[in-house]
């Protein structure tokens, strides 16, 4: 409900700004850069302060000026992880700078970043069994990336790499990989694997920019992929360069029984093991007396 | 109803859970078996990580062993004595059983071990229940079948530390029950079982106890084994997952007094034989899956 009232807020100011702004200037490649101009400054309201990073101004922005801020927005921030979570779903919404529809937008959603481990299944006498551990630090528990146009027609193969858009750039190969093993299918086999769990989602084409150059795409993110924080990074390139980039948080964070059972079993483990045999005691003696009645 | 489980970091029916333990609790109601050896491999095919569903299984049977220890001793069907030197055992064999059990998840092998170790005792559950029924169902038609007389020397009768069982009506050394009781201990801590399947036949074959107080005498060394194996597993492995825990154990005594209930009135013996034939299924399918290529080799370890 907030999200969609987020997002008519949003289209109607996007709109209105356009209509604004076409008359003094027929061209506009980056938004006002001073907060003077209302539209963008309320749409961007929600967001926290994006991060900037300015390792990647170089790239954006050859000219050496600054990231640009990015028109765009998520419709919520926090969500709780009760017993009864089954996902969440966010709206990412804004609009492209330039009124042309000129360039592509790219949303790409990280879960926080994990330890995985891949180990490859090899014959032990009769059975199959699981080999060596290989460990990739930093690898996106969650990552979904959404564009306008397929990333390899968007931007270079490096500047993909660069920006983590691959779900297999980010990880990062620790230790010691097992005698004659290839790290690199190591690392396809550990995207694969989450692909085939939807933990690693790409969709092309799945941003569409409309007659006024807004865009707004709903995300979902499931149960299965892990609570945390999560960035939702937006990206606009156009000429294969990025020339915009905007960073906002979301946070799933266990709630209420949810939360109360899970820090206890991980700060208190012998407290929560006696009030688990309490529970199974009390059940057990509850039902031979219940039943014993009828 | 689909719940999310806090430890297990993952959403499941409720209702299905809760269905299933109730389902796995009538069959043990009814067949006087654990039902632990069911439930887990179950819980595992659903997707709950292998060492939640282990840890977690702890605490239900628990719950069904209390509630049945309670109802056997009602009747003073339980040799308190014997009961508590096999418990003694069995709290040294799981807490080294938790400890196996967490270098295991840490090597990333725990997984193959519980099943391979599945494998061994389905298919021993398997034969042993398709023999008992077999021999019972055979036994039916026959006029009357003479109980083999107990020899009154075992040959356990020679280690030292003799001691007198009354209820039991035995005079046997405490090593063989220590060294049962821990044997049992360490398997209830890595497969999430109570071990009374092992336990029963052993106390009748080997310790060579009266039938009438097997089962009560095993059901409290169960409950106190599995008592300690939840509090180690919550302690060390941090898998006991409460809320998964409360669904099964409504399910589960739910269960477990309708079986019993129904038990009476219900043909066991061909029920056992039935149960027997599933069991051995499952092993079947459990050692397939183990000895054919696997259709992608690599895995991914839960995070």
């Amino acid at each position: 409900m907030r999200a969609a009232i987020l997002l008519a807020a949003a289209l109607c100011c996007a709109a209105l700004a356009q209509a604004q702004e076409r008359a003094p200037e027929p061209e506009i490649v980056a938004p006002p850069p001073a907060p003077a101009d209302a539209a963008p400054r309320i749409i961007a309201a929600p967001s926290p302060a994006p991060t900037r990073r300015p390792r990647r101004a170089q790239t954006a922005q050859p000219g050496g000026e600054p990231d640009t801020d990015f028109p765009a927005a998520i419709a919520q921030e926090t969500f709780a992880a009760t017993s009864s979570y089954q996902g969440a779903e966010v709206t990412v919404f804004g609009y492209t700078p330039d009124r042309m529809r000129r360039g592509d937008v790219v949303v790409a959603v990280r879960g926080p970043p994990q330890t995985a481990v891949v180990r490859r299944k090899f014959r032990f006498l009769a059975f199959w069994v699981n080999g060596d551990p290989v460990r990739f630090e930093d690898a996106p528990s969650f990552l979904a990336v959404y564009s306008t146009r397929p990333l390899r027609e968007i931007a270079s193969p490096r500047a993909i790499w660069e920006l983590r858009l691959d779900p297999a750039a980010s990880a990062r190969l620790v230790g010691a990989t097992p005698a004659d093993a290839d790290a690199s299918a190591y690392r396809r086999a550990l995207v694969r694997l989450r692909r085939q769990s939807g933990l690693y989602v790409e969709e092309p084409e799945g941003l569409e920019l409309d007659a006024n150059a807004l865009f707004h795409r709903q995300i979902k993110i499931p149960a299965s992929a892990p609570l945390g924080e999560y960035t939702i990074e937006i990206f606009w390139f156009r000429d294969n360069r990025l020339i915009a980039r905007q960073e906002n948080t979301l946070n799933v964070a266990r709630q209420g029984i949810e939360r109360t059972i899970h820090d206890l079993a991980t700060t208190q483990g012998f407290f929560y093991g006696i009030l688990a045999v309490m529970l199974a005691l009390g059940g057990g003696w509850a039902s031979a007396m219940i039943f014993r009645k009828t | 109803m689909s719940i999310y489980l806090p430890i297990a970091e993952m959403p499941v029916s409720g209702l299905l859970v809760l269905l299933l333990s109730a389902l796995v609790g009538f069959v043990s109601g009814l067949t006087g078996l654990g039902g632990g050896f069911i439930m887990t491999p179950m819980l595992i095919f659903m997707g709950i990580p292998a060492p939640v569903a282990v840890a977690t299984q702890a605490s239900q049977i628990t719950a069904t062993s209390v509630s049945g220890l309670l109802a056997q001793a009602r009747r003073r069907m339980v040799d308190w004595r014997m009961g508590l030197l096999l418990s003694t055992g069995g709290v040294l064999g799981s807490t080294f059983g938790v400890s196996i059990f967490s270098t295991l998840l840490a090597a990333g092998q725990i997984d193959i071990l519980i099943t391979l170790l599945y494998v061994l005792f389905l298919t021993v559950i398997g034969a042993l229940m398709l023999f008992e029924s077999f021999m019972a169902m055979r036994a039916a038609g026959k006029p009357i079948a003479r109980p083999a007389p107990r020899p009154s020397y075992t040959a356990f009768n020679k280690l030292p530390f003799l001691m007198r069982f009354p209820r039991s009506g035995l005079y046997i050394s405490v090593l063989p029950p220590l060294a049962l009781g821990f044997g049992v201990g360490v398997l209830a801590a890595i497969m999430g079982v109570g071990g009374a399947f092992i336990l029963a036949p052993a106390m009748i074959y080997l310790l060579r106890m009266p039938t009438n107080v097997v089962i009560g005498t095993s059901l409290l060394q169960v409950l106190i084994v599995a008592a300690v194996v939840t509090l180690l597993q919550a302690t060390i492995t941090q898998k006991v997952d409460m809320l998964l825990a409360a669904i099964l154990i409504v399910g589960g005594v739910i269960g477990a007094q309708l079986g019993a209930r129904l038990g009476a009135r219900l043909p066991g013996e061909q029920l056992r034989a039935a149960l027997a034939i599933v069991v051995f299924g499952a092993a079947a399918k459990l050692l397939w899956d183990l000895l054919t290529p696997p259709a992608y080799l690599y895995v991914l370890d839960p995070s």
